[in-house]
């Protein structure tokens, strides 16, 4: 990772990429719910292995994964 | 803020939430869903505009060493929120109609609203893509 072999990105690099993991992490996030609400986890079940509340991540998905 | 924009302004922006920012599976509308749905305004294929994003989706996860796989799209998406870039390229939109001296925003006030950024991911993508920020504002 450059950011740990000594060479730093430019600020407007690292920047970009900040806004970039947080869109990476949203949909891998939505991807791996969806997937494992179809595997038939829990809501409680879910939310200890994202680790957050159950009512954060219910809040989150519940009404995105109900509408289709 | 919608009142004064036109039925081509609104549907950009309607475009921009329900078409761009959904089928990407994003949480929140910016300014690059603003861009997407204005690409017949600024003339710039749409498929070219997808390109430069993933593009620059790419380079910037490589500057900080994190290099990015093809991962599957949800199938099941949310009503995304506006964000905060697409709330400032509309704020500037209004703007630049009111500097103009428009009553009415239209589709070109929101181009130039959405290409105004020097920073961020819209000026990144296009000069990723090698498309002239400021020559494509200067054209609407």
């Amino acid at each position: 990772m450059s950011a740990l072999d000594g060479t730093q990105p430019k600020p407007e690099d690292a920047l970009a990429a900040v806004g970039a993991l947080r869109r990476l992490a949203d949909r891998v996030e939505d991807d791996a719910v969806e997937r494992a609400l179809a595997d038939g986890w829990t809501w409680l079940r879910i939310a200890e292995a994202l680790g957050v509340t159950k009512q954060a991540v219910h809040q989150k998905h519940a009404k995105r994964l109900k509408e289709k | 803020m919608f009142e004064r924009f036109t039925k081509t302004a609104r549907e950009v922006v309607l475009q921009a939430i329900n078409v761009e920012a959904a089928a990407l599976g994003a949480r929140t509308v910016e300014a690059e869903h603003l861009l997407l749905a204005l690409s017949q305004t600024i003339g710039v294929e749409h498929d070219t505009l997808i390109k430069a994003l993933e593009a620059e989706t790419a380079a910037s996860l490589n500057a900080v060493g994190v290099s990015l796989r093809p991962h599957p799209s949800p199938s099941q998406t949310r009503q995304p929120r506006m964000g905060a870039s697409a709330k400032i390229a509309l704020h500037r939109a209004l703007e630049m109609a009111l500097a103009r001296g428009d009553r009415e925003i239209r589709a070109e006030h929101v181009a130039l609203g959405v290409l105004a950024a020097d920073v961020g991911t819209v000026p990144r993508a296009l000069a990723i893509a090698g498309l002239d920020r400021e020559g494509l504002a200067a054209k609407l």
